[in-house]
């Protein structure tokens, strides 16, 4: 099955094209089933390649390459052929990765027959969708890091499309854009480290980068640069401090695509890739700091910005932030594991929670939670399941979120005691902001009890995927630490050798008792769950009011996401004036100095050498002419030409008689 | 003593320049007309003595000489016509008075 596994990114891409330009809209099309029949064959093939894999049928890592062009050169007198090679190479992270796409993509693709139904584009979402599915999964299998950079920009570029999708209205343009640009920003570094790594390994294969960096023929600086240009890539598509100002405003796209696209798998691409290249920075381990701190202050700032909206999608969105800084975190300490399975609980729970709350929201038609408030009697099944997510997001066992949580923060121990705080301080809000949303949702009085009383169950198409997710939710976290499953699936493929050992080894000698951990956390995170019901699970939320009251500036500059649009804003700005006063010295300066200056010493110029033509040159031909004519002309003419017969035949005669004389 | 070619060409030289002192010193226009007849003449002796010496068994020569004679009887008839064409015009037929091309 694994040698079909290039199938995987190119079945939904087919299907894209097809329901682009050959379907055709409306609100009944039947195109959507094309696509998620193609994303469901790509499913069973990666389940499959697990299977096979987990069963020892098939050898992870598989690799699989074929010619993309090649050229011949000549390296100073030496012929040399370039051979660029592309294809797939699938370890255990990757195999994970394409499953963990497909399920949800397949998840999102059927539950939008329900959310978009209606929608006049209809078909074009799906063109979107399955074109995005598809970008994101040649991403995860490509073995060139050129067709990654590649499939990393398009998947920009579906984003861009989805979270622009009803361009109608006021604000979603202006998300797009946002997301579009800023993430851009962090593509630059990711385009300076491919430079720099074709300028010092000459080579853009995966596998073959690996050997070379093992054996240490990349020099330290070199490595570090491209750690951290990789770095900035995956922190401008993973939302990190200080690009994750895009991710919450890409909110405004449909909800399936926030689930899809900015909760499961697109933001967790930036992770895979720190993953996917860890040998870079295992080999460098200042890059190796830098993601881990990028990783921890993004998770304690996005956690405390999640305190604080009022929109349902707000708050997921901030938490998906806060956990793609936990991943991050936990890969900047050496745990590729641990980073590599929260994303794929985080995957499931938060995809889930993102669909929960797109189903409020088709049920009240509004994101502000102030409108919301005793919806649990009205959506009992979607109150379950997002409570479920709910759990698994706050890190509570059985669920989900404790166990790649809980493995996440022992690695953060044995590396720092101080990260480990702070990153607790951070689980701690999770479990706060978490219920907050669900208790303001759910429980207490209807708020707005016109939509509120209208609100219904969703249907069928929207419900059984969050039952499915909601089961995944709850078993797969168990599941996969059950046995080490997933440590030893991953760890046998591409992982680091050396980051397993260490992993292994690390986890008995100094850390943490993991019993402690696991108790002392979820008691923290109920204490810190019945302090949200107590706020915002009453009646009576006046409490919650007057705490805002107290605390103002705090919730002002959380409100404000701790100035950070303010300090892009700032920088466009500056960007501005310095646009303004570059205009201004092209304008004032180098026009009128050195443009017009040069213009009017060209015209002076050819002004003096008018006079001298007119006066010396001109004067002079005339002269001649003057010469000729009057002086020498008349004086001959009058002279010779006298008109005198005779005398002409007399020279004429003289002439010959010359002639004949002096031949 | 017998005539050469030397004499002959003495002839026609003098006939020449003969020809040649009337027509740039005659006044009358029929004076210049009669001393260019004289040059056509010593030209016509000329190609005559020379088929006879170098060339006798062709008539090359006399058959030039007879052209040159119908061109010079042309020449006359147009001379003659100008000469009237003078005469009515400035009722004077002398060269020197007629100078109208003078520069």
């Amino acid at each position: 099955m694994i040698e079909h596994v290039w199938l995987v990114p190119l079945l939904p891409l087919a299907a894209s094209l097809v329901i682009l330009f050959f379907g055709r809209e409306g609100e009944h099309s039947k195109m959507p089933y094309l696509g998620i029949a193609a994303i469901g064959a790509g499913l069973w093939i990666s389940l499959r390649i697990i299977f096979d894999a987990a069963l020892g049928r098939a050898v992870l890592p598989y690799e699989a390459d074929w010619t993309w062009y090649s050229f011949a050169a000549d390296l100073g007198g030496r012929p040399f052929i370039f051979d660029m090679r592309a294809g797939v190479l699938i370890d255990g992270a990757a195999a994970v990765m394409l499953a963990v796409v497909c399920l949800v993509s397949l998840l999102v693709q059927v539950y939008s027959l329900g959310y978009m139904h209606g929608d006049p584009r209809f078909k074009r979402y799906y063109a979107y969708l399955s074109f995005f599915t598809a970008s994101m999964l040649g991403l995860v299998v490509s073995n060139n890091l050129i067709v990654v950079f590649a499939a990393w920009e398009l998947v920009g570029v579906s984003s861009y499309l989805l979270i622009g999708f009803w361009f109608e209205k006021e604000a979603p343009p202006y998300a797009a854009k946002k997301a579009f640009i800023t993430t851009k920003l962090g593509d630059l570094g990711f385009f300076l480290a491919l430079l720099l790594t074709f300028a010092y390994a000459g080579t853009y294969n995966l596998t073959r980068l690996k050997e070379l960096v093992g054996m240490g023929y990349l020099p330290p600086l070199a490595l570090t640069l491209i750690g951290l240009g990789l770095l900035s890539g995956a922190a401008g598509k993973s939302a990190q401090a200080p690009l994750f100002i895009w991710l919450p405003d890409a909110m405004e796209g449909p909800t399936p695509v926030s689930a899809l696209i900015h909760a499961a798998t697109m933001v967790a691409a930036g992770i895979y890739l720190v993953a996917r290249c860890y040998f870079v920075f295992l080999a460098s381990p200042f890059a190796m700091e830098a993601v881990a701190w990028t990783g921890l202050v993004t998770a304690f700032l996005a956690g405390t910005m999640a305190l604080v909206p009022y929109d349902i999608k707000r708050v997921l969105a901030f938490s998906t932030v806060s956990q793609l800084g936990f991943m991050m975190a936990a890969l900047g300490v050496g745990g590729y594991t641990a980073g590599l399975f929260h994303l794929t609980t985080h995957a499931f729970f938060k995809a889930l929670l993102f669909l929960c709350a797109g189903s409020v929201i088709h049920a009240v038609h509004t994101n502000d939670m102030r409108s919301m408030g005793g919806l649990s009697k009205r959506m009992p099944l979607t109150f379950t399941t997002m409570a479920i997510g709910s759990a698994a997001l706050a890190g509570i066992p059985p669920f989900a979120g404790f166990f790649s949580k809980d493995m996440i923060l022992e690695k953060v121990f044995e590396h720092s005691p101080a990260m480990f705080a702070l990153l607790v301080l951070t689980a701690c809000l999770t479990a706060f902001y978490t219920f907050r949303m669900l208790f303001m949702t759910f429980l207490g009085e209807a708020r707005d009890r016109e939509r509120v009383a209208h609100a219904e169950e969703s249907g069928s198409a929207m419900t059984v995927p969050l039952l499915i997710l909601a089961g995944l939710a709850v078993v797969s976290g168990w599941l996969l630490q059950h046995g080490h499953a997933f440590a030893s699936f991953v760890g046998s493929g591409a992982a680091e050798a050396g980051a397993h050992a260490a992993e292994t080894a690390g986890s008995g000698a100094h850390g943490l008792n993991p019993m402690v951990l696991a108790v002392g956390m979820t008691a923290a995170a109920m204490a810190l769950i019945a302090l949200a019901y107590s706020l915002y699970g009453g009646p009576d939320q006046s409490r919650a009011g007057r705490l805002k009251e107290r605390f103002l500036p705090v919730f002002n500059l959380l409100e404000n996401r701790w100035g950070f649009d303010a300090f892009f804003l700032a920088l466009v700005d500056a960007a501005d004036r310095l646009a303004e006063l570059c205009r201004w010295a092209d304008t004032e300066v180098i026009d009128k100095i050195f443009v017009d200056g040069w213009g009017l010493l060209t015209r002076i110029a050819a002004e003096i050498s008018h006079l001298f033509d007119a006066l010396f040159v001109d004067q002079a031909v005339d002269g001649c002419g003057w010469l000729s004519r009057d002086v020498a002309g008349r004086g001959l003419r009058s002279l010779v030409a006298r008109g005198q017969v005779q005398e002409y035949l007399l020279y004429l005669a003289v002439g010959v008689s010359l002639f004949a004389i002096l031949r | 003593m017998t005539l050469t070619l030397a004499h002959y060409l003495a002839l026609g030289a003098g006939l020449f320049v003969i020809g040649i002192f009337g027509a740039l010193t005659r006044r009358s226009v029929i004076g210049i007309l009669m001393s260019i007849e004289l040059m056509f003449n010593a030209a016509n002796i000329n190609l005559a003595a020379f088929n006879r010496f170098l060339h006798p068994e062709g008539v090359t020569g006399q058959a030039f000489a007879l052209f040159i004679m119908t061109v010079a009887a042309a020449e006359v008839v147009v001379g003659l016509a100008l000469v009237l064409a003078i005469y009515r015009r400035w009722d004077k037929v002398y060269m020197e008075k007629i100078d109208i091309l003078r520069g």
